[in-house]
């Protein structure tokens, strides 16, 4: 769920992603964001931290038009820090919009999928093409959202890492993309 | 194209008193008639797969009916459905490292094929099917679980295959009389057995002896009911029910063989053969439609669609109708056939006693026509026809259209492909009165019409119709008429067409 970071209140603009992530040029980062090794960021692909900073794992690909957004809830004070949290090896396919402040490791988000403020995701959970998650609850792994009427099933097995497909795009991408210069997380 | 024609907002009245879009209407050549899918036969031509598109012909699905498997009939053999969400399975491919059973040092790695969905991610690993070697799984590994009713069925069936054996004996016996002058027709051939006689003459198959089919029929053991009935697991009131482990009723509809309770317990479906239809008319008994048989062709031999004879009517712009007031409305009327034609506007009143009229005479007419030969079918084999009396029209009419006299003609000339490329301006006079054609382009024609809201109807859609006369060129060269005859007539044909104004408005007086 959502923390508090008790330390600072001031928001930090700055940018720390870790050497081997791809972070195209033409992707929108605002706030203070973190991007983990190996993670790829497409161009066009969206990263607000608006209301605190979003802290992104390893290996995760990030796709045109995903949207990844920490909000400030509607009414809260702007002083308070919410800390977004995406663990490793997640997908997020294209035109997605991620707004939780936990996702854990090795999810996929499929093409035009929304999970709102409040759905805390584990792992290896799937949320289909098109599928909208907007209540309160906590996802359990391994969980499978798919078809219009946002059906459910416990899948046995997590979604397979997509190294092939990370290895490929650290490849490909640098050549026709300009890139962010990757900065330690610590300076 | 889809959002012009397939809406209900303008409907034709089809030959049998529906009402449908023009692009759901066929128009039959040699009757002169509409059609729409309920006045015509549908024949299917051909199973396929839509998966794998393999060709199952008719004679092999019929074969596999007379040899008693009813549960693969219109099944694909290679293709499977996901029993969670009823989509296409398709087949994944993944290397597996299996110890070598003679020198366990050694690890070989394996190609292995299993089933995944791509849509709800169910693989047949969630169930614990083992995964296949070779790419094209026969279900044979699978699905045969539970058929313990299989048998049941089978007899069943054989059953009843039987009583219908003995009333075709039974009848046959009625009217041996024909039957035996059909055998003496063919009997002085020789070579043909008695099997080839009765083909010839276009019977079916010689029966079994009565004798022996009663002889089965004894054999049949009815269904006895049970006083015991299996008791509920012990646990069913106290287990909290897990909703996510149990399946939907669509599943369980899905696998009528099995029906199982557990998503456990779902196997991948082999997935149902769709169909090529043919459509026929019931009438003349030549075909509206006809696909072509390859199953990856989406063309058609024959596709009599209306859309492409009779004149397509559209709204341009209306005037939002008022209860009461005159509203202007313009329709785009436009000719798709390949020949001038003229059209003329008439009250729906003075369109149906023209039809009853017609029909009377028709009768007659009828009658001579189905003297000949018909064109397809064998006098043996034909059957009945089938004509339906002509239902009203259920819609109620809520607004009162103005036409123009029933002696104004406009003509629409031809459709031509090459005019939507052509800009420049119109050669073609026609003489219209430009208080009813405000508009010409190509085979096109804008016609202002007034409509009259019904004022007891505000609130409700308004519904005008009404019917023109076309003139149609027939092109058919009918062999039973003599070629001296073989330039085209034109005949003048009507057509109803109902169309909806929109919401009336309550005037503001």
């Amino acid at each position: 769920m959502s923390s508090l970071s008790t330390h600072d209140a001031k928001p930090k603009h700055d940018l720390k992603i870790a050497t081997h992530a791809i972070v195209c040029h033409e992707s929108k980062l605002k706030g203070d964001i973190t991007i983990g090794a190996h993670t790829i960021v497409h161009p066009r692909a969206t990263i607000i931290a608006e209301a605190g900073p979003i802290i992104i794992g390893e290996f995760n690909i990030i796709e045109e038009q995903a949207h990844i957004i920490n909000r400030l809830p509607p009414g809260a004070d702007p002083s308070t820090q919410i800390v977004m949290e995406i663990g490793n090896g997640n997908v997020f396919e294209v035109d997605c919009l991620f707004e939780s402040t936990k996702m854990g490791d090795q999810n996929v988000m499929e093409v035009k999928s929304h999970v709102g403020p409040g759905v805390e995701i584990t792992s290896g959970c799937i949320i289909g093409a098109g599928c909208k998650l907007t209540g309160k609850e906590i996802l359990p792994e391994n969980t499978v959202v798919y078809g219009r009427n946002c059906a459910r099933r416990i899948a046995m097995d997590k979604p397979p890492m997509q190294n092939l497909q990370i290895e490929f795009l650290t490849k490909t991408l640098v050549n026709y993309h300009h890139l962010k210069k990757p900065r330690s997380a610590n300076s | 194209m889809a959002y012009l024609v397939r809406n209900d907002i303008v409907q034709y009245a089809c030959t049998c008193g529906q009402l449908r879009p023009i692009s759901f209407l066929y128009f039959c050549r040699h009757c002169l008639k509409l059609r729409c899918g309920y006045c015509v036969c549908h024949e299917v031509e051909s199973h396929y797969c839509s998966n794998c598109l393999e060709i199952l012909p008719s004679a092999e699905a019929r074969l596999k009916k007379n040899r008693h498997v009813p549960k693969h009939i219109r099944k694909c053999q290679a293709c499977f459905d996901c029993p969670n969400c009823l989509n296409t399975l398709a087949v994944r491919g993944t290397t597996v490292s299996v110890r070598d059973p003679e020198d366990p040092s050694k690890v070989n790695s394996q190609k292995k094929y299993y089933h995944a969905c791509f849509f709800c991610r169910w693989t047949t690993r969630d169930v614990g099917l083992p995964d296949q070697a070779v790419q094209t799984v026969s279900a044979n590994g699978w699905a045969q679980k539970n058929t313990s009713n299989l048998q049941r069925i089978t007899v069943l069936l054989e059953h009843a295959k039987l009583l219908g054996m003995l009333e075709r004996h039974e009848r046959e016996q009625r009217e041996k009389k024909f039957t035996t002058r059909f055998r003496r027709n063919f009997s002085h051939l020789p070579g043909l057995t008695a099997a080839h006689v009765r083909k010839r003459a276009g019977l079916p198959p010689e029966l079994p002896a009565p004798s022996t089919i009663k002889v089965n029929l004894a054999e049949f053991q009815p269904a006895v009911a049970k006083d015991t009935v299996q008791e509920l697991p012990s646990d069913i009131f106290t287990e909290e029910l897990d909703i996510s482990r149990v399946t939907t009723l669509a599943q369980r509809f899905a696998q009528p063989e099995t029906q199982p309770e557990n998503i456990e317990d779902l196997l991948p479906m082999y997935k149902h053969l769709s169909t090529k239809q043919s459509q026929r008319c019931r009438e003349c008994e030549h075909n509206v439609s006809k696909p072509e048989l390859n199953p990856s062709s989406i063309k058609f031999k024959i596709q009599q669609a209306a859309y492409f004879h009779v004149p397509e009517v559209r709204f341009v712009t209306i005037e939002p109708p008022i209860g009461g007031k005159p509203s202007e409305v313009v329709i785009l009327f436009i000719n798709p056939s390949q020949h001038p034609t003229t059209l003329s506007f008439i009250t729906l009143q003075e369109a149906e006693d023209e039809m009853k009229q017609y029909h009377s005479e028709g009768s007659a007419d009828t009658s001579v026509q189905q003297g000949e030969a018909p064109p397809s079918l064998s006098s043996l084999t034909k059957p009945v026809t089938v004509v339906e009396e002509q239902k009203p029209i259920d819609i109620s009419l809520t607004g009162e259209v103005l036409l123009p006299a029933p002696d104004i003609e406009i003509i629409l000339p031809p459709k031509d492909d090459a005019a939507e490329y052509d800009d420049s301006g119109e050669t073609q006079q026609f003489h219209d009165d430009p208080k009813i054609v405000i508009h010409r382009r190509a085979n096109k024609a804008s016609l202002r019409f007034t409509v009259v809201p019904k004022t007891d109807f505000i609130g409700e859609n308004c519904v005008i119709g009404f019917a023109f006369r076309y003139t149609y060129v027939n092109r058919i060269s009918s062999p039973a008429i003599s070629t001296s005859e073989q330039k085209p007539q034109k005949v003048q044909l009507c057509t109803r067409v109902f169309m909806n104004c929109g919401k009336i408005l309550e005037g503001t007086q």
